[in-house]
């Protein structure tokens, strides 16, 4: 929005018009973001051999995670307020139905804080992904793209119909 | 305290279990407040933040049942439009009138008692999660639920 003619000055707040500026500007930053980065599934770096430390797998086995009983298996953490936690988590259940090496877990966020903490989820839904080694193939904050998510999960389990 | 690997939970959240909105609702009412706050802005108003305020209150209060602009879309938009295609769960967009209550309140304070770059950038904080929310459904409010519940000591439920 351009500045007015000078007569205008005397109806519109300054401070106003600029920070409305600002705000427009940040949520279109904001809107790009959401639209290409949220949700992207990260693979963390293989072999950064931290044995001492408290894995990512170690804290989610005490939440009762046996990534040895399916070839994939997908944690996610919810919350009652989260609009995507449910759409992400109806996706992956879905997906269950035509791949029985695909395993679920749902975790209340609220309820685990702890874990939460020790895994540095910051936002729901924040999922998971494990192979039947064990290993951390992928981490996701945000729901993830639906094309994303099933490339990943195909490439660990074969559909069977 | 395990979570259930929830392979028998239907997927689909019958009707009413949980309240239930039309997806658009909630949309409608980003986008109006959306405006009323760029007006608020530009004017400098600060009763116009209030008045923004109170209606997140009561959205956040009474429920999306009764939050005005809630009102308006169904008496007045939703007729105009196609039959409900999708519903959600009248939690999440509940909680983000919360949020936009707390920053709207903020924004009115700063204006009315004579801090107006405090309301000024609060009104603007606003602005931004309700025009997001309207652009791209997205739900700002709801993303930090977790790292403001994280934040706070454990609760004795």
């Amino acid at each position: 929005m351009p500045p007015g003619p000078a007569g205008l000055g005397r109806y519109v707040s300054g401070t106003g018009l600029v920070v409305l500026v600002v705000a427009l500007v940040v949520t279109g930053v904001a809107a790009w973001w959401t639209r290409t980065r949220n949700g992207a599934v990260h693979t963390p770096a293989p072999g950064t051999g931290q044995e001492d430390a408290l894995t990512p797998q170690t804290v989610l086995a005490g939440l009762g995670v046996r990534p040895d009983d399916a070839d994939l298996t997908v944690v996610q953490f919810s919350t009652a307020f989260c609009g995507p936690c449910r759409a992400t988590r109806a996706r992956l259940q879905q997906m269950q139905t035509s791949r029985p090496g695909l395993a679920y877990v749902h975790v209340d966020a609220e309820s685990h804080l702890d874990e939460v903490r020790a895994l540095d989820v910051r936002r729901t839904p924040t999922l998971f992904y494990l192979d039947r080694s064990g290993a951390l193939v992928g981490r996701s904050s945000g729901a993830p793209r639906p094309e994303e998510l099933t490339a990943l999960v195909d490439a660990h389990t074969t559909v069977q119909r | 305290m395990t979570p259930s690997p929830s392979s028998a939970t239907p997927s689909r959240v019958t009707p009413g279990a949980v309240p239930l909105v039309d997806v658009r609702g909630p949309r409608f009412g980003a986008w109006v407040t959306t405006v009323v706050l760029a007006v608020a802005l530009l004017a400098g108003s600060g009763r116009l933040v209030a008045v923004q305020a109170l209606v997140f209150a009561v959205g956040a209060a009474a429920g999306l049942r009764y939050a005005p602009y809630g009102v308006l879309f169904r008496t007045i938009v939703a007729p105009r439009l196609g039959p409900v295609r999708e519903r959600e769960p009248a939690a999440p967009p509940r909680f983000a009138q919360l949020v936009g209550f707390l920053f709207a309140a903020v924004g009115a304070a700063g204006y009315l008692l004579g801090v107006p770059i405090l309301g000024a950038v609060a009104t603007g904080l606003a602005l931004v999660a309700a025009l997001l929310n309207a652009a791209t459904g997205f739900c700002l409010g709801c993303e930090l639920y977790l790292t403001a519940r994280r934040a706070l000591p454990a609760r004795t439920a």
